[in-house]
């Protein structure tokens, strides 16, 4: 739907499409066996090569300065197909607008201009929390020049495979919280291995250590809410990309299956009761696909309350999305609960994607409150 | 005032009193033991799952995931000791006789900690109301003797019923939609026996299994006139298993691939087929295909319920316990209304899909498969005449003729058409409603716990995992609200036509 109206965006699409037909459309429940199969790194290396690891960031620190708009139109066609390569971009991605909104252009460029792999590349942040509802955040000391972080967090995204990572913190037990930049080869750190979850299997996440580890301050002191709302105002739209490409992956397979597979003597299709199903999947996807364009639009047109556009855009998204992927299986029957099929996967990822960037309800509640003018608006201008 | 009669003609317009109101007639006429009975089974299941399946759970998913293969043969063996294997079979049967309706609680117990662990003990009676319900006495006799052996022994029998196949998953649970379907399970009659060539799939613990309900037909052009029901042992030749499904969830419960290459079965394990079918019953093997099917699905639908309503619960517990136990902006999740409102909704949920299972069963209990063992005098003579009783004096009756004979006039000639849609009908509601709202209660809870919920190890992303299938299997909740429209609503609606579109 975005290219429809925006052509400059054609040529990532296009890319992001054969990249996963040529990359992942075979190996998808291969991939889907990590952590106790193989890692895709050579995937992982190629969508680096491509550029998929650096859309949103800008051109001297390494990325390609797509925008929102190409963000989201990859993420769409490589969801599509298997949205764990899209957590991955999708992760580095938050970090990245993180790093840009607290103006750490210095701390990036010394990152990313010197990737020489696509791991070297990554920095792991915790992309399924809003740190602000976190009560139990690292603590942060300061020694000297030095910040010094100790505590524990849980489900570090890419955690495993970064060199860096961005990591929140407290001052206190409560109270406003800074974002640091933490070399997660430092002494102190310790990980755990890949945390098993219900998704997204190969977009790995670790449980994370730290004791007494030398950290850099990201912006100022006391101002991590404001870097993390403005990147993620933006990266809600890029989650719901993702649900997006996930809804449409899943009606292209129950459509695929309902024309071929037979029941009580015809294509399943033309059971009345399952082509309603498929129906009520198709006009999901389509208002999806219209919310992610249009939530864009507003972004990139940097429009009244695009925040406010993006964040109610993302929650619909989300909650659509869940029943599309659950009728996707259903139209499946029982061939759609197993992994010979890709409906299983997408029930579990389009959960997981929807939990990225803290709980529905909190989202909810926090879009409420600030359209009540309860609570600071969250479209920081940064 | 009314008349009796008036009242009577009154509660007989559709819907008709007795279709609607389940509990409230049947209630009073329930053996008070069986309320003593059940809450012994809820407190086993508890002790079950506090000593078993509580400490399994998580580990035994995770193993499944590490080593797709895996099969819980220990698991098994421990339900074995349990006795959990012959709690639901008949005292005339040598069974402990526990009342049916009561293992809708117990798997409603087990379920909330752990679908697939229930599964692996609920799913052998699947298998075991497959033998019951074809009224041939003296092969569930003999068969349910080697249930009641393997306990003894402590090396588990377990059944299981065969009836999806690759092509066919839908039309072979409604007889209307069979001959349009595309069954290959062939039966050919030999001398002495039958020679069966086809596959079976997603047949849960087909591989675990001792024993395997056979559904085939000798006629694939015309299945719903041709079926035919066998036992199948494992190890018999021409009978092997093919791969172990990859499932999404209940990973715990192993479904197998059966495959069947030129098997021959001897008449004596023929549970039913035509020739059996015309000495026990007067119907048309069509009919009586139907009705088998029909008691199978009606005594099994309501336990699946009562597997969504543990799910639902199971997803209700974690979210009870992630908002008793969490702070957001410094105050405990528990404390703030619309949490409340969640759960308020969430415990909803596990109430109606209890309720729902439990109407369903009143309708098998009093007019359907269990009537023969739920009904007072029934009850109290299966629960007081001593174990020795119907071992030495019964059981030598239940190889005659003229018991199958008899079952097969109470199953097949005296049931009414009409309470055969109450039951069934009501088994297709509770079944979709109860499988939904623990879809439901995961989404819900998952929702409630962002990244909490996400983990392997919190349980919650295991209980969304296994709640989809019971969406699926027993008959999609597709098929399940046709079967209730067909069932429960179209007999008021003359124009109305099933399964013909």
């Amino acid at each position: 739907m975005l290219t429809a109206f925006r052509k400059d965006l054609v040529p990532f699409e296009e890319l992001a499409r054969s990249f996963a037909a040529k990359e992942l459309v075979k190996k998808v429940e291969e991939h889907d066996r990590y952590p106790f199969g193989k890692f895709f790194d050579n995937v992982l290396e190629r969508a680096h090569e491509v550029g998929f690891l650096g859309i949103m960031l800008a051109e001297d620190q390494g990325g390609i300065s797509g925008g929102i708009g190409a963000l989201c139109v990859i993420l769409d066609a490589v969801c599509r197909v298997d949205s764990s390569l899209g957590g991955i971009i999708f992760a580095n991605a938050l970090s990245q607008e993180i790093m840009r909104a607290a103006g750490a252009h210095q701390a990036a460029k010394k990152i990313f201009s010197k990737a020489t792999s696509a791991r070297g590349f990554l920095v792991a942040c915790p992309a399924y929390i809003d740190p602000a509802q976190v009560s139990s955040l690292p603590k942060e000391t300061k020694s000297g020049k030095d910040y010094i972080l100790t505590g524990s967090l849980e489900l570090l995204v890419l955690g495993s495979l970064a060199s860096w990572a961005v990591i929140p913190a407290r001052l206190g037990a409560t109270g406003p919280y800074s974002l640091f930049l933490v070399d997660l080869g430092s002494k102190g750190i310790e990980k755990s291995e890949p945390v098993f979850t219900l998704g997204l299997h190969a977009c790995p996440a670790v449980d994370i250590t730290l004791a007494k580890v030398k950290s850099q301050l990201l912006g100022e002191v006391g101002r991590g809410r404001e870097y993390f709302s403005s990147a993620s105002m933006a990266m809600h739209i890029a989650a719901a990309a993702m649900n997006a490409g996930i809804m449409k992956g899943s009606l292209d397979e129950a459509l695929a299956y309902a024309k071929e597979r037979q029941q009580g003597g015809c294509e399943i299709i033309n059971w009345s009761e399952v082509s309603m199903i498929l129906a009520n999947m198709g006009i999901k996807t389509h208002v999806a696909d219209l919310c992610v364009s249009q939530a864009c639009h507003a972004y990139e047109t940097d429009s009244k309350q695009w925040g406010r556009h993006g964040l109610a855009a993302s929650l619909h998204v989300h909650e659509i999305a869940c029943d599309v992927v659950t009728d996707g299986i259903q139209v499946l029957g029982g061939n759609g609960y197993m992994k010979d099929y890709g409906q299983e996967k997408r029930y579990r990822d389009a959960r997981q994607v929807q939990a990225l960037l803290g709980t529905a309800p909190m989202k909810k509640i926090g879009l409420i409150r600030e359209l009540a003018g309860l609570e600071e608006a969250c479209s920081y201008a940064l | 005032m009314l008349s009796r009669a008036e009242v009577l003609a009154w509660l007989a317009q559709y819907p008709k009193f007795e279709d609607t109101v389940l509990s409230l007639p049947y209630a009073p006429r329930m053996p008070k033991a069986m309320v003593k009975d059940t809450m012994e089974v809820i407190a086993m299941a508890r002790k079950f799952n506090r000593e078993v399946a509580r400490p399994l759970a998580l580990p035994l998913d995770r193993k499944t995931h590490e080593d797709p293969d895996y099969m819980p043969w220990d698991l098994v063996e421990t339900a074995n000791k349990w006795g959990l294997y012959t709690m639901w079979i008949p005292k005339l049967f040598g069974g402990k006789g526990y009342n049916m309706p009561s293992m809708s609680h117990f798997v409603e117990e087990v379920g909330s900690v752990c679908l697939g662990i229930a599964n692996v003990i609920g799913v052998h009676y699947l298998g075991v109301a497959g033998v019951m319900s074809s009224a041939n006495v003296r092969l569930t006799k003999k068969i349910v003797d080697d249930v009641i052996e393997g306990e003894r022994t402590g090396k588990p029998c377990l059944i299981a019923l065969a009836i999806t196949e690759p092509s066919a998953g839908t039309d072979v649970e409604e007889v209307e939609l069979e001959d349009k379907g595309k069954v290959t399970c062939h039966a050919r009659k030999v001398k002495g026996g039958y020679i069966i060539n086809g596959t079976k799939v997603f047949i849960s613990m087909g591989h675990m299994s001792t024993w395997t309900v056979l559904y085939a037909f000798t006629d694939l052009k015309k299945p719903s006139e041709t079926s035919v029901a066998l036992m199948v042992k494992t190890g018999m030749k021409g009978f092997s298993f093919g791969t172990h499904e990859n499932k999404m969830g209940q990973r715990a419960c192993p479904a197998s691939v059966l495959t069947f290459e030129e098997c021959f079965i001897p008449d004596e394990l023929v549970l039913f087929d035509a020739e059996k079918a015309r000495k026990i019953t007067n119907k048309p093997l069509k009919d009586v295909n139907q009705r088998y099917i029909d008691y199978v699905v009606s005594a099994t639908r309501p336990g699946v319920c009562a597997f969504g309503t543990g799910a639902a619960r199971g997803a209700y517990e974690a979210a009870l316990k992630y908002a008793s136990t969490t702070q957001v902006n410094g105050k405990l999740l528990i404390n703030n209304e619309w949490v409340q409102a969640l759960l308020a909704e969430m415990y909803k949920n596990v109430a109606l899909g209890r309720l729902a299972y439990m109407e369903a069963n009143y309708a098998n209990s009093h007019r359907g498969i269990y009537q023969m063992l739920q009904l007072k005098p029934f009850f109290y003579y299966y629960r007081f005449m001593p174990a020795s009783y119907f071992k030495n004096v019964i059981a030598k009756t239940l190889d005659k003729e003229y018991m199958s004979t008899f079952m097969g006039r109470v199953y097949y000639d005296w049931s009414r058409s009409h309470d055969q849609n109450c039951c069934s009908g009501w088994a297709s509601l509770a079944k979709f409603a109860g499988t939904d709202i623990g879809v439901r209660n995961c989404q819900l809870a998952l929702e409630l716990m962002g990244s909490s919920g996400l983990r392997q190890d919190t349980g919650v992303e295991k209980v969304l995992r296994d709640a989809k299938l019971l969406q699926i299997y027993e008959g999609t909740n597709q098929l399940n609200r046709l079967n209730l429209f067909k069932c429960l609503i179209a007999p008021a609606v003359a124009q109305a036509k099933c399964f013909e579109e």
